[in-house]
C-alpha cells in the first residue's frame, strides 16, 4: 500500500509538473534548441512593449522580444529572438509600435529606407545609429494615448472656435444673414432669368451653329468627293496626260516666243528701214514743199490745178459726148 | 457591552496567539524528518491525487463557461482572440487556484479536521504523546508538507485542463479558430502567470492543511465537537483562501504593474 501511495503520487507529480511545464514552453514558443537568431535594438523609450511580444518582419511574425533591459546612457536595449531562416534588410531599424487599439505593441523590423517620414522618428534613429556599437537603431511610434491626446487637443480647438462662432453670431448678425438671404433670394430670381434668356440666346446660336454645322457638313463631303475624283484620276493617268499636255504647251509656248523674238528682230530691222524710208520720204516731201522737182511744181503751182481741173472737165464732156455719139468716135465694120 | 468587546478582543487575540503557537511548533517539528517523511507520500495521495477529479472536474466545466462568458462580453469592438488571452490569464491567476483550493478547503480540511479531531476525542493523540511522539511531526507536518507540494500540482493540471476545455468550446461553440485562440492565448502569456497561480496555490495547500490540523487537533466535545472543528475548518479555510488570495495580489501583482 506504502508503496502504491509512493507510485501514484510520483507518477502525480512527476506528469503535473512536466505537463505545466511543457504547455508554459509550447505558449511561450521557447526554443529550447537555441536555433533562433538573436538581435538586439536600442531605443530611448520602449513604450509599452513586453518580453514576449511580437517581432514583425515585412507585416509577418517572425520572433518574439526576449529581454528588455535597461543600457548605460540613457539606452534600453531589446533582445529579440528571430526565428532561423529569416532575411532581415541590409540596413535594418527596429520600430515599436502599437499592433491593436488595445494595449498590444510589437517589433517592426524594417529597412533605413521604409521608414515614414517623421520628424520625431528620424531623429531617434539618427541618435540611435549614432551611439554605435552592434545594436540596431530603434525609434518608438506615438501611441494611440499619444495621438488621442492631440485630437483630444484638436477638438479642444474645435470647440473654442465654435465658442467665439457662437459669441459673434449675435441677434444683429442673424439680422443681416437673414437680409442677405432674401438678397441672394432676389439675387438667384434674376440670376434664373438671365439665365432662361441667355438659354434661348443659346438655342438660336446653337440652330445657326447646327445650320453651319451641316454646311461645313456638305462643303466636308464636296472636298471628299473633289479628292475622290483627284484620286481617281490620279489613279487612271489624267493628271499625268494633263501634265503631258501641259509641256507640251510649254514647248509650243517657248518656240512661239522664239519666233516673237525673231519677228522683234526683224521688227527693229523693219524699224530702220522704215525710219530710213521717212527721212527720205521727209526728203522728197520737203523737196516737195520747197516745190523741186515735178511733184513739187505740181504740189506748188496752181496753174496745174487748174489745167488739170479743166482738162477732167473736159474729159467728163468728151466722155459724155462719146455716150452720146459713139458713132461719132469709133467706126466699127466687120465687112 | 464593553465586556463584551473586551471578550471579543481577548479571544480574537487569543485565537492569533494560538495559531502563531501552532504554526510556529508545526515549523519546529519539520525538523524531525525521520518521522514525517515517511508519512508524507500516503497524506499526499489521499490529499492530493484523490482530489484529482474533483479539481479537474472542476477546471473542465469552469472552462467552458468561461469562454462563453468571455465571448458574450467581448462581442463588438474587441476581437474575439481576446477569448484566449481572458480565459488563459483568469484560469491560470485566478480561477483554477481559487476554486480548486476552495474545493479541497472543504474536501481537505473537513477530512483533516474530521480525522485529527477523532483521534483527539478518542484520545489518540493523548496515547501519541504519551508514547513520545510527537504529534505535530506524526500529524501535522507530513499533512501541511503533502497539502503545500500536491495543491500546486494539482492546481497545475486543473489549469491545463480548464484552458484546454476553454480552447476546445471556444473552436467548437463559438466562431473562433483555433488559431486565433491561440493567438489570444499566446498574446500577453509570461511564465509569471503560471507561477503566480502555483505559488499561490502553495500557499492555499498550507493553509488549508494547517487550520485543518489546528481545528482537528483542538477539537474537544466528542462527535458533536469533531463536527464543529470540520466546520470551522472548512470556513476558516475558504476565508483563509480568499484573504491569501487578496494577499498575493497585493505583494505581487500590485508590485509587477507599478
Amino acid at each position: 500500500m506504502k508503496r502504491s501511495n509512493d507510485f501514484l503520487v510520483g507518477l502525480t507529480v512527476l506528469v503535473g509538473v512536466a505537463a505545466i511545464l511543457a504547455a508554459t514552453l509550447w505558449v511561450k514558443q521557447s526554443d529550447l534548441r537555441n536555433r533562433k537568431e538573436r538581435a538586439t535594438a536600442r531605443f530611448r523609450d520602449v513604450g509599452s512593449v513586453r518580453v514576449g511580444a511580437a517581432v514583425v518582419l515585412r507585416g509577418v511574425r517572425a520572433g518574439r522580444v526576449e529581454r528588455i533591459e535597461l543600457a548605460p546612457d540613457g539606452w534600453v536595449e531589446l533582445s529579440m529572438a528571430l526565428d532561423p531562416g529569416v532575411t532581415l534588410p541590409r540596413d535594418p531599424v527596429v520600430l515599436l509600435n502599437e499592433s491593436s487599439l488595445f494595449g498590444e505593441w510589437q517589433a517592426t523590423v524594417t529597412e533605413e529606407a521604409a521608414v515614414p517620414r517623421d520628424e520625431v522618428v528620424e531623429r531617434q534613429l539618427a541618435e540611435a545609429r549614432k551611439a554605435g556599437g552592434e545594436a540596431w537603431p530603434g525609434a518608438t511610434l506615438p501611441d494611440i494615448a499619444q495621438l488621442t491626446a492631440v485630437a483630444g487637443r484638436i477638438a479642444g480647438d474645435v470647440a473654442s472656435v465654435a465658442g467665439r462662432f457662437e459669441v459673434a453670431f449675435d441677434d444683429q448678425a442673424a439680422r443681416e444673414l437673414r437680409s442677405s438671404i432674401r438678397n441672394f433670394a432676389s439675387l438667384s430670381a434674376t440670376l434664373s432669368q438671365t439665365v432662361k434668356n441667355q438659354s434661348a440666346n443659346l438655342d438660336a446660336l446653337s440652330a445657326d451653329l447646327r445650320v453651319g454645322m451641316n454646311r461645313l457638313a456638305n462643303s466636308a463631303e464636296t472636298v471628299q468627293r473633289v479628292a475622290q475624283r483627284i484620286d481617281s484620276s490620279t489613279a487612271t493617268g489624267e493628271v499625268r496626260k494633263i501634265v503631258a499636255d501641259v509641256a507640251t504647251a510649254a514647248a509650243q509656248l517657248k518656240e512661239t516666243s522664239e519666233e516673237v523674238r525673231a519677228m522683234s528682230r526683224q521688227l527693229t530691222r523693219s524699224q530702220g528701214r522704215l525710219e530710213s524710208v521717212l527721212t527720205t520720204a521727209d526728203s522728197v516731201m520737203l523737196k516737195i514743199n520747197s516745190g523741186q522737182g515735178s511733184i513739187g511744181l505740181l504740189v506748188n503751182d496752181p496753174t496745174l490745178y487748174r489745167n488739170s481741173d479743166s482738162l477732167v472737165v473736159e474729159l467728163r464732156a468728151l466722155i459724155a459726148d462719146f455716150k452720146a455719139h459713139p458713132k461719132k468716135y469709133v467706126n466699127l465694120r466687120v465687112f | 457591552m464593553i465586556s463584551a468587546i473586551g471578550r471579543s478582543v481577548r479571544e480574537g487575540v487569543e485565537g492569533v496567539g494560538r495559531a502563531g503557537h501552532f504554526v510556529a511548533e508545526s515549523a519546529g517539528a519539520t525538523r524531525d524528518f525521520g518521522t514525517w517523511l515517511p508519512l508524507a507520500t500516503a497524506h499526499a495521495r489521499t490529499l492530493g491525487v484523490d482530489s484529482l477529479p474533483i479539481a479537474l472536474f472542476i477546471a473542465l466545466f469552469t472552462g467552458i463557461v468561461l469562454a462563453l462568458l468571455a465571448s458574450y462580453s467581448i462581442t463588438g469592438a474587441v476581437p474575439l482572440y481576446f477569448v484566449g488571452t481572458l480565459v488563459e490569464k483568469t484560469i491560470t491567476m485566478e480561477l483554477a487556484p481559487v476554486l480548486t483550493g476552495l474545493a479541497l478547503a472543504g474536501r481537505v480540511g473537513a477530512n483533516i479536521a474530521a480525522e485529527l479531531g477523532t483521534m483527539r476525542v478518542t484520545e489518540q493523540i493523548d496515547a501519541l504523546e504519551t508514547l513520545a511522539y510527537d504529534p505535530y511531526s506524526y500529524l501535522v507536518v507530513p499533512r501541511v508538507v503533502a497539502g503545500t507540494i500536491m495543491f500546486p500540482v494539482i492546481v497545475g493540471i486543473a489549469m491545463i485542463v480548464g484552458v484546454a476545455a476553454g480552447w476546445i468550446s471556444s473552436v467548437l461553440l463559438l466562431d473562433l479558430s483555433s488559431a486565433d485562440f491561440v493567438k489570444g492565448l499566446r498574446l500577453f502569456f509570461t511564465d509569471f502567470d503560471v507561477r503566480y497561480g502555483l505559488v499561490k496555490s502553495a500557499s492555499f495547500g498550507a493553509a488549508v492543511t494547517l487550520i485543518g490540523c489546528m481545528h482537528g487537533i483542538r477539537a474537544s466535545g466528542g462527535a458533536q465537537g469533531v463536527g464543529q472543528a470540520a466546520t470551522r475548518a472548512v470556513v476558516y479555510s475558504a476565508t483563509m483562501i480568499l484573504v491569501l488570495d487578496a494577499f498575493w495580489a497585493v505583494v505581487w501583482l500590485l508590485g509587477k504593474s507599478r
